[in-house]
């Protein structure tokens, strides 16, 4: 075990920010602290670094108290990249990262051979070589940060601490620094402890995560033991949806915007979109967020439609992929259509597959269930079934249906006076 | 801004050498009685064994006297104390990573004051003679200061620059206080306390200078020893701590050393001001940050600068003196200004 935090309780002054926390670390983790602003994360890592000392409990470095360590040789085995840049001074690149080389320089001594070499191959690996001669200064954040992490691989330590070294950069710089680290920690073996905000960020890249919550450890473990939708709920108090891709390794969050939270309140209205190969997705988003109850039907598994009526917790009669609409299908659909308190037929091409759609949309407004067509693309040219789509569609058209041109006319529509609404007259907008 | 190739760098300190030594020959030819440069250069080397009776001819015996007891420990102790307190600012401003601070901003400058004044006093009221009376009382007054100020900037264990800072000013200002005090009640003294208070060289012989060098190399010395760490430190404290640098005591053996330093150079020469300000900004811009070269730099161009500072001091206004700190900031000033127009990036 490298590191052993042993119910450390430390704090500015007197008040404790962070209480009891015990943690323990292993050589070549790759460890994210993560936790809402002020939860304590960067006091942990300060007591680590042994910037703050524990009011209770303490630090062990490999079996050793941090307090014991004299302040050189704790820098020969680690390095801080601190939150706060501070290059404001007109050193040179080289000159910062040859600073690195302190701990292991004797007094008067000057750096030699293998200083240099230090010096070169950090600069090698943060591609700051390019900016040896440039004045720290008059950098910008991204290349700040990287000769700070010059300096701190100068020092050629054995353990990394971080805070926040993505909050200067931009997504490409984010990646790549994170990457540079995980490459370190392969190859030279890096014990990396970092506090990051990205949670998802800290999912892709740690070994796992110390979760931070007002003052106290809420949580640690594996980035898919750790993230979950009960968590951020927990801890940041915000809904998000987890997503697993691919494995249950490296799960991302999702933020919800208003849509979910407001299907939660649900007036009961209901309306039922016959859609399609993404033609409903506008109107899946903004009904939710209007307060709707949405269907959706019948649409393959697998069609972008499906995709985000799944995201968005549409409920769906789905038909398998790229099969036709099957009889089943169809009736199941026709009864949550009954339903429904408006159908919206959106202008989707209509082929042999989803002909039933047409003919089940048909079929309610001829028993004189309120429908919306969105009629903006000229039927002719979405009719792959040889005129039997034209010939229902005209059918449906003179039954009172309500004709708009758009999606956001059938929303507007909607929100406006539905009560005056009659299915029998057609109000051509 | 000139950068370290170390070629550069070698040639810029030869020419600094060479113009103090220029000023040091200036400063003692200089004077109510001339003496021509060469002939100050053999009276000089006619005193190292050796080659002293190669140049001992023809020398005139009262020139001999007048430099070697007036002239040179006067423009020595110009040059150590210009080197002192150039030496000091940089440190200063490199420990509070402030370009405003300078020798005086932590109260040490008026602690000294403080005790010079209360010196004239004490001895014209009582009239008791007290042999360097001045420059003892000065410098246990500054200090006093120091300590008082350092113990009150402590919390918990640490010194934090903000704190430390405030507590200066607040000190500053209240012994600033009570030395206004005093010249009030001065009297017929007032003309000997603001004359010090201006600061000069005047009458300074070989005593001050023995006075000043003991605090002179020991608070230079630490100053050189930490000059690596000072880089550092001004990159921030915790940004130096995690580079393996103790930095509370580093902190404190610099503070001690500069205000000693600060201390030493007021209690022989009063108040001369704008050297410590403004010589480390002009080393700064001319060789950078880098206190390894920054600092000997500093030390060479300040005891250069109040040397000829002093030579006029004594040319103006001639056979009268002006207080050398009169000529400091009225030189230093425009030419200060100067370089800020022509260098309007940052200045630290």
């Amino acid at each position: 075990m490298l590191f052993n935090i042993l119910g450390v309780t430390c704090g500015y002054g007197a008040s404790p920010v962070l209480q009891d926390a015990s943690v323990q670390i292993h050589t070549q983790d790759f460890v994210g602290v993560v936790g809402p602003n002020g939860s304590g994360k960067s006091t942990l890592l300060r007591t680590i670094s042994r910037v703050l000392k524990p009011l209770h409990g303490k630090v062990l470095l490999d079996e050793e108290d941090i307090y014991d360590i004299p302040a050189s040789r704790l820098a020969q085995k680690m390095a801080v990249i601190p939150q706060e840049q501070g290059l404001n001074f007109p050193f040179t690149v080289r000159d910062v990262v040859m600073m690195g080389r302190i701990p292991h320089l004797k007094r008067f001594a000057k750096e030699g051979v293998q200083d240099l070499e230090a010096v070169a191959k950090a600069m090698d690996l943060t591609d700051t070589d390019l900016l040896a001669n440039r004045q720290v200064n008059e950098l910008s954040g991204g290349e700040k940060q990287r000769v700070l992490l010059a300096r701190a691989l100068a020092q050629e330590p054995k353990i990394l601490l971080l805070d926040e070294p993505t909050a200067y950069l931009d997504l490409n710089y984010q990646i790549e620094i994170m990457e540079l680290l995980a490459r370190l920690r392969r190859d030279y073996g890096l014990t990396i402890v970092m506090v990051l905000h990205d949670i998802n960020l800290a999912s892709r890249y740690c070994d796992y995560l110390v979760v931070v919550k007002q003052g106290s450890i809420h949580a640690i473990g594996a980035p898919h033991q750790v993230i979950t939708t009960n968590m951020i709920k927990e801890v940041y108090g915000c809904d998000v949806r987890v997503e697993c891709p691919n494995s249950i390794e490296r799960p991302y969050i999702v933020f919800n915007s208003e849509e979910i939270i407001a299907v939660r309140k649900g007036r009961e209205r209901w309306v039922h979109v016959v859609g399609g190969g993404g033609a409903g997705v506008l109107l899946f988003r903004n009904l939710l967020k209007s307060g709707w109850k949405v269907s959706t039907g019948v649409v393959n598994v697998g069609d972008s439609d499906w995709q985000e009526a799944c995201r968005l917790g549409v409920s769906i009669t789905e038909a398998p992929p790229f099969c036709s609409v099957g009889v089943d299908e169809v009736r199941r659909n026709k009864e949550m259509m009954q339903k429904a308190d408006f159908i919206i037929m959106t202008g989707i091409p209509f082929g042999t597959g989803n002909l039933g759609n047409l003919e089940c949309v048909l079929e309610l407004a001829e028993k004189g269930n309120p429908v919306i067509v969105v009629d903006n693309i000229d039927i002719g040219d979405r009719d792959y079934t040889g005129g039997k789509a034209t010939e229902l569609y005209g059918s449906l058209l003179k039954r009172g249906v309500h004709i708009v041109k758009s999606e956001w006319e059938a929303i507007h529509l909607m929100e406006g006076d539905e009560e005056k609404w009659h299915p029998e007259v057609s109000w051509f907008l | 801004m000139i950068h370290k190739s170390n070629v550069k760098q070698s040639v810029l300190f030869t020419i600094l050498i060479i113009i103090l030594l220029a000023s040091f020959v200036l400063g003692v030819s200089i004077g109510a009685v001339s003496i021509p440069p060469s002939e100050v250069v053999r009276i000089f080397f006619s005193h190292i064994p050796g080659i002293d009776r190669y140049l001992s001819a023809g020398l005139v015996p009262e020139h001999e006297t007048i430099i070697l007891t007036m002239r040179f420990p006067r423009v020595v102790i110009a040059a150590l104390v210009g080197a002192g307190l150039a030496l000091a600012g940089a440190t200063f401003q490199g420990l509070f990573r402030n370009p405003m601070a300078d020798p005086y901003v932590i109260g040490v400058s008026s602690g000294a004051a403080l005790g010079a004044v209360c010196s004239i006093l004490v001895q014209s009221i009582w009239d008791i003679p007290i042999r360097f009376g001045i420059p003892a009382f000065a410098f246990v007054f500054a200090v006093v200061t120091i300590f008082l100020v350092y113990s009150l900037a402590r919390v918990g264990g640490k010194v934090p620059v903000m704190t430390l800072l405030l507590s200066g000013i607040a000190v500053n200002s209240l012994l600033s206080a009570l030395v206004s005090f005093c010249m009030f009640f001065s009297g017929n003294q007032l003309h000997q306390v603001v004359f010090w208070l201006l600061g000069g060289f005047s009458g300074r012989g070989w005593d001050y200078v023995y006075i000043f060098l003991p605090y002179g190399v020991v608070g230079s010395t630490v100053i050189f020893i930490y000059a690596r760490e000072l880089n550092a430190m001004l990159l921030g404290e915790e940004p130096a701590q995690h580079l393996g640098i103790e930095v509370e005591r580093v902190k404190r053996r610099l503070l001690i050393a500069a205000a000693l330093l600060t201390g030493a150079c007021v209690s022989v020469s009063g108040l001369i001001g704008f050297v410590g300000l403004v010589i480390p900004h002009i080393v700064r811009m001319l060789f950078g940050p880098d206190h390894r070269t920054l600092l000997p730099a500093v030390a060479l161009i300040g005891a250069a600068f109040l040397l000829v500072a002093d030579v006029l001091a004594r040319v103006v206004i001639a056979p009268g003196e002006l207080p050398v700190g009169i000529v400091t900031a009225l030189v230093g000033g425009p030419f200060f200004i100067y370089l800020l127009r022509r260098q309007k990036n940052s200045m630290f």
